[in-house]
């Protein structure tokens, strides 16, 4: 026989008895999947409303459904090989949508789609070739997940997946074997029946196990909350986040529903990755049991046996997770969601948390230094102040206004802004964004931090912020918005890109040894010439920062900017992928007490890719990169940030006298 | 236990603090107020104080309008009522006037033990809870670090010279001038502001206490500091040199 030859095998007719049968199989199988997914049904309904939920953009929705539902596209970047796998599995299903529907209309006598009909031939083949792709694809996540055994997957060997897996195996291999055997034989009432039973035995197993995602993660990713890291706010006097049952919305139980449990999260977390408590995954389920044993009208605190407040503040909030995602869940609403709970009722103690806060309650800055230093500083560099005729507002932030090396990515920049004859002021006074703050769920602080730099910027009529800190970026522009509406905000590195072409390359220099503004601002041994000169091109690799690039998209203008420079070379992970520097999430003035630090261990990936010098884009990266790299001594490479790498290559006297309005008194 | 804290609101710590035009009192306009740091500690001293043993912790503040906010924040970090002398020519009165007041209004209340902060960030007299102990008829302890309740009194811990410490006990009632850094302050919640806004604040005129509130002592004037630098560039050789700075660490300078 040959293969185009070949056609479905069916059995022909039915006893009345075995249409009893089966009519009471399948009503047996569906009442018991409903009387299992109706209570979750339930809890995820009985939820609270989410409080900024809107639809719109309907169009993005049903792109990334497309995207990332239909075509796997997610599920296959991220894990080329089993993602590609479960795509087969996917597809394989959405082809046997209709051989199913008729499986089971032929068991009942009104098959409509004929073995020997030209639509019916071509379907099934169509089905056999995904049923043929599905039984691979299945078998090889069957051999990953009881062979290979990669630790994400958890420690314990689950046997339904086991199960389901050979469920669908045999669905597949029974659909196969009907091109086989004759029509109307006994063989092909056995196949049939055989892949009857599969499907109905398959229906009631969904809810209760992770396979639940079949069913929720196409609405989860529909429903998303429609932006990264988006956290909602809270409403009315009695919301301080996620404190009890009743504190969990909609959203966010369907989310911890749809987890399926394939743990990219947790191979992408720094935290767990060196060596700490948290595992985003454990986060998720913990808040599915405690959906599953309290319910969502639940007064019992969430953080307690069901969560772990020591896991929940070593999230540096880099965002991995929710990026990584494949079934939509937004775990950092959730992780923020928990801390907001512990800050905003008091029940979080921690030394160094308490200090930052009060640092911020008190005074301007997250370093709680004194104003006057920033002040001091801006009249050192000669910055003029904001008065409404300058183009961009400079935002210096935090770092750039008190951390030593923030300063002199500050001045370099400030540089090549005069360079390029851009005009620019700083604000007399500045408050930290409340960047650490928001991510760390102190919403009282964030909110007064929130007001009175809003406040400030209206006074001075600001248009346009340029900073070099995406923190700041992503906290003006994303976070401010509940209280006001902020000014149009760019990264540095937005800038420069859009003026590469005005900017020096390296080796175009033509006075050596210009002093920088910054200079007096320097440590000893200041910053090396560019070895250009010396022995070839420089090679830079570029650290990807979490909030320029997962917050903000941005992965090329940072790297277009420091090509400038010298060759730009990749770490092994990098753009979406990029390891977090261990900054984020407030952490930087936690203090990281358990396991490695996460900066050595980046710090090691970017050493190893033999560049000479790391490229930074963000004043937090470049912190926790110099404390890591003090350790590797004369062996490590510079660590310098775009705005340096260019500004070294500006010609020495770049300052033209009408750039130079002095500080007035 | 009841336990009255004195707070005073004062200009921001990194405050530009300018000369009002009178020359008596500083330009406000411009100014951010925050609480006496001094008298966080007391604050805290007294919270943990009322979740050991339990009771009421009544804040007393003299001061303007303005100074409601900071009361707030003492609600916030879990005072239960608060009482505002208000008053805008408090900054007219001296340390005695404003005890006068303050010790007043703590009288009505009877309270087991009164804090206050060591000294104020803007005028630092460092008087006020002195002052206060002796109009109420009642023992006091300054630069205190920590207080423990004992079954007949308190135990207080005082810091000496040194890095010595005494530990005394007191009968109640007292009042204690609270030193900083004795404990570690507490960061204000959302929950806690919230709360704040349904707590009692209570606001008396300074006629109400029945005070007359004339300064014994009258601030005349107030000046920045001099900002001096005299450099002086010593000529010679450097053996004669050496000689000349001798002599004036000496005799100029006698610091050696």
């Amino acid at each position: 026989m040959s293969l185009l030859s070949a056609t479905l095998a069916e059995p022909q007719s039915f006893q009345t008895w075995e249409k009893l049968l089966l009519l009471s199989l399948i009503l047996a199988s569906a009442i018991l999947f409903f009387r299992r997914f109706a209570p979750i049904l339930d809890r995820i309904l009985k939820s609270r409303r989410d409080p900024s939920f809107t639809l719109a953009p309907v169009g993005k929705r049903i792109w990334d459904f497309f995207w990332e539902v239909l075509c796997q596209a997610k599920v296959i970047r991220e894990r080329p090989l089993p993602g590609l796998a479960h795509a087969f599995v996917f597809w394989g299903f959405c082809a046997f949508a209709l051989v199913t529907l008729n499986h089971f209309a032929v068991g009942l006598g009104f098959g409509f789609l004929s073995p020997e009909g030209v639509f019916g031939r071509f379907y099934s083949y169509l089905a056999a070739t995904f049923a043929a792709a599905c039984a691979i694809g299945i078998f090889g996540l069957f051999v990953r997940r009881f062979f290979v055994r990669p630790r994400w997957l958890g420690q314990k060997v689950s046997c339904e997946s086991g199960f389901i897996a050979a469920l669908i195996f045999i669905l597949m291999v029974t659909y196969l074997a009907a091109f086989a055997v004759k029509s109307a034989s006994p063989a092909a009432s056995a196949l049939w029946w055989i892949h009857t039973l599969s499907i109905l035995v398959f229906l009631p197993i969904i809810p209760h196990t992770k396979h639940l995602h079949l069913v929720l993660s196409p609405a989860t990713i529909f429903l998303s909350r429609g932006g990264f890291s988006k956290i909602p706010p809270l409403v009315g006097d009695e919301d301080f986040g996620l404190v009890t049952g009743k504190d969990l919305t909609q959203l966010t139980s369907l989310q911890a529903y749809s987890c399926v449990e394939c743990g990219r999260c947790t191979e992408h977390c720094p935290a767990n990755n060196t060596g700490k408590e948290l595992n985003p995954k454990e986060i998720i389920l913990g808040l599915r049991s405690y959906l599953n044993d309290l319910g969502p009208q639940s007064e019992e605190n969430i953080i307690g046996k069901y969560n772990s407040l020591t896991a929940d503040f070593q999230c540096t909030t880099c965002g991995a997770c929710e990026f990584q995602c494949p079934v939509g869940i937004e775990h950092l609403p959730i992780i923020i969601g928990l801390r907001r709970g512990a800050v905003n009722t008091g029940a979080w103690e921690d030394e160094h948390g308490a200090k930052l806060f009060l640092a911020l309650e008190r005074g301007s800055n997250a370093l709680g230094m004194s104003t006057g230093e920033r002040d001091k500083f801006i009249q050192k560099q000669a910055f003029p102040i904001f008065d409404g005729s300058q183009e961009y507002c400079l935002w210096l932030g935090c770092m750039g206004g008190y951390d030593p090396k923030g300063r002199e990515i500050v001045a370099d920049f400030a540089r090549i802004m005069n360079y390029l004859g851009t005009s620019f002021g700083v604000l007399r006074k500045e408050k930290c964004t409340g960047d650490p703050v928001r991510r760390l769920g102190n919403d009282l602080l964030f909110q007064q931090l929130a007001e009175s730099n809003l406040e400030t910027l209206a006074q001075n009529k600001v248009k346009k912020i340029i900073t070099i800190c995406p923190h700041c970026v992503r906290t003006i522009q994303e976070d401010w918005k509940e209280f006001g509406a902020p000014p149009e905000i760019e990264h540095h590195s937005e800038f420069l890109a859009r003026f590469a072409d005005k900017l020096p390359k390296a080796g175009a220099r033509t006075t050596l040894g210009a002093p920088s503004m910054a200079q007096s601002d320097r440590a000893i041994g200041g910053i090396p010439e560019a070895p250009s000169s010396r022995s070839g091109k420089e090679t830079i690799v570029y650290h990807d920062p979490c909030y320029l690039g997962r917050y903000r998209n941005v992965y090329d203008e940072p790297r277009a900017v420091a090509s400038l420079a010298g060759e730009v070379v990749e770490a092994s992970r990098s753009h979406e992928r990029s390891f977090c520097c261990g900054a984020g999430g407030g952490l930087v003035f936690l203090g990281e007490e358990t396991g490695d630090r996460v900066s050595h261990t980046r710090v090691n990936e970017l050493v190893a890719t033999g560049a000479s010098t790391i490229g930074t884009a963000c004043p937090f990266c470049n912190t926790m990169f110099r404390d890591a790299l003090a350790e590797k001594g004369d062996a490590a490479p510079q660590l310098l940030d775009i705005a340096q790498l260019t500004a070294r290559n500006l010609p020495a006297l770049d300052n033209k006298p009408d750039n130079q309005p002095r500080l007035s008194s | 236990m009841k336990i009255i804290v004195c707070i005073k609101q004062v200009p921001e710590r990194d405050a530009q603090v300018r000369i009002a035009s009178s020359g008596k009192l500083i330009e406000e306009s411009d100014l951010q107020f925050a609480m006496n740091e001094s008298d966080a500690y007391a604050l805290e001293e007294a919270l943990q104080l009322k979740e050991k043993n339990g009771g009421e912790v009544v804040v007393l503040s003299a001061g303007p309008e303005r100074a409601g906010t900071t009361i707030r924040e003492a609600l916030a970090k879990g005072a239960d009522r608060a009482i505002q002398v208000e008053s805008d020519s408090l900054n007219q009165l001296d340390a005695l006037a404003v005890a006068q007041l303050l010790s007043a209004a703590a009288k009505q209340e009877s309270p087991d033990l009164v804090l206050t902060g060591l000294q104020s960030d803007d005028l630092g007299y460092g008087q006020t809870g002195v002052i206060m102990a002796e109009l109420m008829g009642i023992p006091h302890a300054s630069l205190i670090l920590n207080v423990e309740k004992t079954d007949t009194g308190i135990t207080v811990k005082r810091e000496l010279e040194e890095g010595w410490f005494q530990s005394i006990d007191l009968p109640l009632p007292a009042v204690l001038m609270i030193q900083s850094g004795g404990t570690k302050l507490r960061y204000a919640t959302l929950m806690g502001i919230k709360k704040a806004k349904t707590k009692e604040l209570r606001k008396i005129s300074a006629a109400d206490l029945g005070q007359s509130a004339a300064p014994a002592a009258t601030l005349e004037k107030i000046t920045q500091p001099q900002k001096q630098k005299s450099t002086q560039i010593i000529p010679g050789s450097p053996k004669e040199a050496a000689a000349t700075l001798v002599e004036k660490l000496k005799f100029e300078v006698r610091v050696i």
